[in-house]
């Protein structure tokens, strides 16, 4: 039997803060991968400002292109496709890897694909193993909340949502009332390591029997405990504190991922986004996902740390399904900065 | 010499082919707002209208700013890649001399200019020098006063028989214009709007960019930063200290 040819795509990603390219093999391989964050930038600002983030990415896009080839050690002729990410995500910032993937594509005939965000996060996974289908994903960062059913490489459909903020978002939101610099996350969860869970804060929604999440009221009930501190000019454990929300978030992520599992029996367990790399999270799940009887228990799959915030990797990796299903874009190809996975029926009822 | 040249500068998005100083072909869309939809179809139609592909192209040219932050951004990567992939060269040509490169009179100072709101103007100076608009105001980001205030300046030293104001928002301003006491006039509707066929022939004798360094000159720095700025005191530093690959 003849060996299939390799199939090597770009990928592009500058959905908020990171500029990022890769060279992805089959879909599974990092060839190379560049990422050049802005963080230092918007730490002056507190959190990410959408006309300073684009700026920065047209100035690094077209030398962080060639970075890429020349990491991989592969010229044009070696890439099958060209790949970007379109949406969701800060419409400016989307422009320059949308503007650039398709001027990339016209210059060498090289045909392009538009890759949803969250579908390139959800796939980060495939660059760690192989996913077997039907599975199921937790898909957590600063913009969404999200389970996922996929049913195939390429057909996904939320399970379960947000109400309001995203987990990763009332991370950045609680850090900044305990003077964390943006981004939070890797601060409160090594602090909620260190400390206990003792304010009992609440968990939204954890007993519905939908797979939907609300985090507005544990961000409140935050906010209005370390304001109440203040006024009497009590001193709360920062560590005490962190491990209480951390607790609070993972509780009800857990809770309501397992229940979804159990639901619809996935073969691959996934998660992906910026909160995937709180190991909080990873250690929880992990646990719960081991008890479970062995008819129930899917493969579990945890993205490479590195691959939890935004790159191109996971933009390369998802855009190989879509390569081999034939779903390619044209030069109309634009931003969609509120571009969303389809809901699952039970969801639209 | 084969040029492609491309403005996404305004709400005007204008693609044009020239050899050398002579436009062969120019599109336009008036008041289109989706340039990232329409750039690059208009791009490829032109093309294969005269049967010719991106790498028969000598030389690419985009108006770099002022302009629309977002529209300009679309323009300017588009081109880079453009040039930074094919190997060719890259320049970028002030929109508001674009703007200006519109008028032919002589013994005029010609104010080209882009409404930003609220009395604001980027905007800036050119006199018409054996067929070439040469800058003699810089462009910059102005008050409707401090414009006018610099043109009466300039007038002084160097006085001409009459100004023509081109671009958009000036006719709003005529009672202010007409208190210089100079002859005026506003451009026609053609003038009014940037030709991408005048970026190409600005373009021949244009200075080459490196396609890394092919940036937008917005001419503003963003509110976010002036705000920081004010409020911390803290110089700013150049914009590549605060991007590292990680």
């Amino acid at each position: 039997m003849s060996k299939q040819k390799d199939i090597r795509i770009l990928a592009y990603e500058s959905s908020c803060d990171e500029t990022s390219t890769a060279v992805i093999k089959n879909g599974r391989k990092i060839e190379s991968l560049i990422v050049a964050t802005q963080i230092k930038s918007h730490q002056r600002f507190g959190g990410v400002v959408p006309e300073v983030a684009s700026r920065h990415h047209i100035e690094v896009i077209s030398q962080i292109t060639k970075e890429a080839l020349a990491q991989a050690n592969a010229s044009w002729n070696d890439i099958d496709a060209i790949a970007v990410t379109y949406g969701p995500g800060l419409v400016g910032a989307l422009l320059i890897g949308v503007s650039a993937a398709k001027a990339a594509s016209m210059a060498t005939g090289i045909p392009l694909i538009g890759v949803d965000h969250i579908m390139g996060h959800i796939m980060a996974a495939q660059l760690t193993d192989e996913i077997e289908y039907p599975a199921l994903a937790l898909q957590v960062s600063g913009g969404h909340t999200e389970i996922v059913l996929l049913k195939d490489p390429t057909h996904f459909e939320i399970v379960g949502d947000t109400r309001d903020d995203a987990a990763g978002e009332a991370y950045d939101k609680i850090g900044r009332v305990l003077g964390v610099q943006y981004p939070a996350g890797k601060t409160i969860d090594d602090w909620a390591h260190q400390g206990q869970d003792t304010f009992n804060f609440p968990r939204a929604m954890m007993e519905d029997t939908d797979y939907d999440f609300s985090f507005s009221g544990l961000k409140s009930a935050f906010i209005n405990t370390c304001h109440h501190a203040d006024q009497i000019h009590q001193e709360l454990n920062k560590y005490d504190l962190a491990a209480s929300f951390q607790a609070a978030v993972v509780d009800v992520l857990a809770h309501k991922t397992i229940r979804a599992i159990k639901e619809y029996q996935p073969k691959t367990f996934i998660m992906g986004g910026g909160v995937a790399a709180n190991h909080g999270l990873r250690d929880r799940m992990s646990q719960e996902i081991a008890v479970l009887s062995e008819n129930m228990r899917p493969k579990v799959i945890l993205p490479d740390l590195k691959l939890c915030g935004d790159n191109a990797a996971m933009i390369g990796a998802a855009a190989y399904n879509l390569y081999n299903e034939g779903k390619f874009a044209d030069m109309t190809l634009n931003a969609d900065p509120s571009l969303e996975l389809p809901y699952a029926k039970s969801m639209l009822e | 010499m084969k040029i492609l040249s491309v403005s996404t500068a305004t709400n005007h998005l204008s693609v044009a082919l020239n050899d050398g100083q002579s436009v062969i072909i120019e599109k336009s869309e008036q008041d289109e707002r989706n340039h990232s939809e329409h750039l690059d179809p208009l791009i490829n139609e032109i093309l294969q209208e005269n049967n010719l592909q991106l790498k028969d192209i000598d030389r690419f040219a985009v108006a770099i700013g002022p302009g629309s932050y977002t529209g300009l951004r679309i323009g300017i990567t588009t081109v880079k890649m453009f040039a930074s992939i094919l190997n060719k060269d890259v320049v970028g040509i002030s929109t508001l001399q674009a703007l200006a490169a519109s008028v032919n009179d002589k013994d005029t100072l010609i104010v080209a200019g882009i409404d930003a709101r609220n009395d604001n103007y980027f905007a800036g100076g050119y006199v018409n020098e054996g067929g070439q608009p040469v800058n003699v105001l810089a462009d910059g980001h102005y008050h409707i006063s401090a414009l006018l205030e610099a043109v009466k300046d300039y007038l002084a030293v160097k006085p001409l028989n009459k100004i023509i104001f081109v671009g958009s928002g000036f006719t709003k301003q005529e009672e202010l214009i007409k208190a210089l006491g100079v002859p005026f006039s506003y451009g026609t509707d053609d003038q009014n709007v940037i030709h991408a066929g005048l970026i190409g022939k600005l373009a021949v004798a244009a200075t080459l960019t490196d396609p890394d360094q092919l940036l937008p000159n917005y001419l503003r720095r963003t509110q976010a930063e002036v705000d920081w700025h004010k409020k911390t005191g803290k110089p700013f530093e150049p914009d590549s200290n605060y991007v590292e690959e990680v």
